[in-house]
């Protein structure tokens, strides 16, 4: 095999799955998750002599998540909101209405915690999409914030704030769905 | 709402991830003590982080989608599907052919053969990779967590560094298509690759391959190998430390 083959091989590959994670929950869709991140392993690969060897993990992640944002813009909405912009589109605005010392109708955990499976994927997937990829970098990929931080082009502590508006948004809704 | 950063309610988010300095969780600690409404949003997240918990599967990409990435970047012919054991064995073959080395490509020999083909592929692979390791500490603390939530299982991981096999992290390997966690030794200047299996078959032989070492033995209802290019001797007295320690969670 060629250098950047072999480089490939070892670079990229073995967080295949962790890109097809992402992917499917940026996508929310498995045939577009599979398209996005066979289009991302392919910029990836062409870009290979440009990985400066540090977090093989976290830059194929950054590249799975830039491919999906030109994909679901290309193929859905090209309206899809720029990269770091929701905090201008959705000022204290969408969660005006929380009070976060005493937030409304805030669930039990243990409410919380036997929350059905399928209705907290549900959830999630009504979220907003920088809440819903910052909290499933978090989540499902397992990385901490500084590097979510590098993937999605946003200051740590936007980070924290998105987490918890995700997870705010999430309990509320999971609260509801109780009732 | 203030959002700042230095607003409990967001600051207790940061702290149920763990990324609160000591000083500032300390602080945070304190103030849940006191306030019970800041105790019930820690409650509520981590309740939330562990119901998320559940969504996890293992890392894995369907096969169809790793074929037809490898076909895009020319790494395999149309309709031909090798394993992860033949990629190896292939990246094994560039290595040797560049490097002019004199060691064949590993044949599966028997039982156990196969997978010990893979281990040893594996353990080659990392050392030919930029880096030979997924996540680099020589703390067990560090590396044992590093593996919950990436792979189903958490290895054993133990402390040899007074023995002279000091830990230098660990990495994710794949063996018949099933992610499983490795942990890197480093001895004098070579490094020995120790792969834990859930299950898997019979003990495996002690057996040498192309300059590389493998002992297996199974404890617990699990396969261990051990794989290195240190001597023989080396590797056993290795394996009998690593035996008689105790692990991480014991301490």
């Amino acid at each position: 095999m060629s250098d950047e083959r072999t480089r490939f091989a070892n670079v990229v590959l073995p967080h295949l799955g962790d890109a097809y994670a992402l992917a499917r929950w940026l996508a929310r869709n498995d045939s577009d998750a599979e398209d996005i991140v066979q289009e991302a392993c392919l910029r990836a690969f062409r870009g290979i002599a440009g990985f400066g060897n540090i977090n093989a993990r976290g830059w194929v992640l950054s590249i799975v998540r830039n491919t999906a944002y030109t994909w679901l813009k290309r193929h859905r909405d090209p309206k899809l909101v720029a990269v770091d912009s929701i905090e201008e589109v959705e000022p204290a605005g969408a969660d005006a209405g929380i009070d976060w010392a005493s937030p409304p109708a805030s669930p039990e955990a243990a409410l919380i915690e036997r929350a059905d499976t399928a209705r907290l994927e549900a959830a999630i997937a009504e979220l907003p999409i920088e809440f819903r990829e910052t909290l499933v970098l978090r989540e499902v990929e397992g990385l901490d914030y500084r590097t979510i931080a590098e993937i999605t082009g946003v200051p740590i502590g936007t980070v924290m704030s998105r987490l918890a508006r995700a997870r705010r948004r999430l309990m509320v809704q999971l609260g509801k769905d109780e009732k | 709402m203030t959002g700042g950063s230095d607003d409990p309610f967001l600051l207790v988010h940061a702290y149920c991830d763990d990324e609160l300095d000591p000083a500032n969780a300390l602080a945070l600690e304190r103030r849940m003590a006191e306030d019970p409404r800041l105790a019930a949003e820690r409650d509520r997240i981590q309740a939330l982080k562990r119901a998320m918990g559940r969504l996890k599967r293992a890392p894995m990409a369907p096969p169809a989608l790793r074929a037809k990435v490898e076909r895009a970047v020319g790494m395999r012919r149309p309709a031909v599907r090798p394993t992860w054991s033949a990629m190896a064995a292939s990246v094994v073959l560039a290595a040797a052919i560049s490097v002019g080395a004199t060691w064949s490509v590993v044949t599966p020999s028997g039982n156990g053969g196969l997978v010990g083909d893979e281990v040893v592929g594996n353990h080659i692979r990392s050392l030919m990779a930029a880096q030979p390791i997924d996540v680099a500490s020589s703390d067990q603390h560090t590396v044992k967590p590093w593996f919950n939530g990436r792979i189903p299982v958490s290895p054993r991981v133990v402390d040899l560094a007074t023995e002279g096999f000091p830990l230098v992290g660990g990495r994710i390997d794949v063996i018949a298509q099933t992610p499983v966690p490795s942990l890197v030794y480093r001895f004098r200047k070579h490094l020995i690759s120790l792969t834990e299996m859930q299950g898997g078959g019979a003990p495996p032989p002690e057996r040498t391959t192309d300059g590389y070492h493998t002992i297996g033995w199974r404890a617990g209802g699990v396969t261990y190998w051990a794989v290195s290019d240190v001597d023989l001797d080396a590797l056993q007295k290795f394996v009998k430390l690593w035996q008689a320690a105790p692990a991480s969670e014991e301490r």
